[in-house]
């Protein structure tokens, strides 16, 4: 086990303790753009009023290991950070065809209407805003090996 | 002045190019520049002045489309129309090499050394040449365009990239930034027309539609390069593959606002960083961490 993967961390999100404030988008919005516009926010909370079951869920970026936008990337805009383990995107590199947001099942990614090029998740470079106002701890940091436990609990636990 | 420094690279007597000061005495009238408030009654004063045949050239952007003038205050609009125009000249500036080629076309001279003169040199942007059998709908091209020279068109279920080379300013932003290199800058083709919608060429392609809610997505071929680039680069058992591949072919507004394919997003991604987490540990030697809800090791690798 590489360095990195020891000390990556790792948003998980618990749609249980979620009550859908979207204080995430918001804090996401301001810190990344400077205003409330949940169109520039990185992580997007849904809700639905019939399902009980599966009231909340959020779209988050999970920076994966073999990342799907990284692969289609075809200006290698896209790049998982070696030293921190965050997948990056490099507005500058980018051309905006929208291959990521086609490519990330999540739909993580997303063309910025303003500055014409694709942005995503970047972790606020260490201390991810949404964790850090997150109302209800429905945002919570791990560590990569505990948060792939938590993961694979929720996700694939029940086979589908 | 791109028309004056023709004078210096081809003897313009020879070709029986003469450049006169009055309208009156020519048949041929070179406008550079679009029309606007104040150069319209300029423009139809010359054109009612020079002498039969009244041929009109009109050289570069601005001429033919109003380039970068368009929607200004006072432009009246390109030249034609305001005055009949015979012969459009791309570029922004045309090369002096290309306009007296196309005068040469035009009027049937004598251009024995003019074709060696339209050859781009080494180190330098040509024309654009596009290769609309390569263009995959993705629309990079079209944010990038300065001249705003690309248009993309959705119809019901094709998209429409259209290229309308009147409007280029030849920066090669297009062609910087295309994915599956449809532009090319070099010296393919004469930049010349005799007629506006000659200058136009466009690719169609054909939409696919979402598999949840039936709407026209996205590009049939831009899906197809997205999706043989993971199998080339990703390594995934086939159950999650096939996911992954279903997942591309729904639309991103639903995959945004569903929250049962955001549950199958997060399925497809904790399968694939448990099946990265098992290879990795698999190659540096460490047994991979049983986990309770594998039935079996080879639910991790294949």
């Amino acid at each position: 086990m590489t360095s990195v993967e020891q000390r990556q961390t790792l948003i998980v999100y618990d749609a249980q303790l979620c009550t859908g404030c979207r204080y995430c988008e918001v804090a996401c919005a301001v810190w990344h753009c400077g205003r409330i516009d949940m169109r520039k926010a990185r992580i997007r909370i849904l809700f639905s009023e019939h399902d009980s079951a599966e009231r909340f869920a959020a779209v988050n970026c999970q920076h994966c290991d073999d990342a799907v936008c990284e692969a289609v990337c075809p200006p290698e805009a896209i790049q998982k950070d070696e030293k921190t383990g965050w997948v990056m995107a490099n507005s500058s590199k980018c051309i905006g065809c929208e291959m990521c947001v086609m490519a990330c099942p999540l739909t993580v990614p997303f063309f910025d209407e303003e500055l014409k090029v694709a942005v995503k998740c970047d972790f606020c470079f260490g201390e991810p805003e949404c964790v850090k106002h997150c109302s209800s701890g429905a945002l919570r940091i791990y560590t990569k090996d505990e948060a792939l436990r938590i993961n694979e609990r929720l996700y694939l636990r029940e086979k589908d | 002045m791109e028309v004056l420094e023709m004078s210096a690279l081809v003897p313009m007597a020879e070709l029986g190019i003469e450049i006169v000061d009055r309208p009156a005495e020519a048949n041929v009238l070179v406008v550079t520049g679009g029309a606007n408030l104040k150069s319209r009654l300029e423009l139809e004063n010359a054109y009612r002045e020079i002498r039969e045949p009244r041929v009109v050239i009109a050289v570069g952007s601005c001429a033919a489309t109003m380039g970068i003038f368009k929607g200004g205050y006072a432009m009246m609009g390109p030249i034609d129309a305001i005055i009949p125009v015979n012969l459009y000249i791309m570029g922004c500036p045309p090369r002096p090499q290309v306009i007296i080629n196309a005068l040469a076309d035009a009027f049937h001279l004598n251009s024995t050394d003019l074709d060696a003169l339209l050859q781009t040199p080494e180190g330098f942007r040509g024309d654009p040449h596009v290769d609309h059998s390569k263009c995959m709908g993705c629309g990079a091209c079209v944010h990038v365009c300065p001249a705003d020279a690309i248009d993309l068109l959705d119809r019901a279920s094709e998209r429409v990239v259209r290229f309308t080379r009147q409007d280029c300013i030849y920066c090669a932003s297009c062609a910087d930034v295309c994915p599956s290199q449809a532009v090319a800058l070099d010296y393919r083709e004469k930049p010349w027309f005799r007629h506006r919608e000659a200058s136009r060429s466009e690719a169609t392609l054909t939409l696919e539609t979402c598999l949840v809610c039936g709407a026209p997505y996205a590009p049939r071929d831009q899906m197809r390069w997205a999706l043989t680039k993971i199998d080339e680069t990703l390594r995934m058992d086939e159950a999650v593959r096939a996911k992954l591949r279903r997942s591309v072919g729904v639309c991103t507004t639903c995959r945004r606002t569903s929250i049962a394919e955001v549950r199958r997003a997060k399925i497809i991604l904790a399968s694939l960083a448990t099946q990265a987490h098992a290879r990795r540990s698999a190659a540096s030697g460490e047994p991979a961490t049983p986990r309770p809800h594998e039935k079996g090791a080879d639910a991790v690798e294949g």
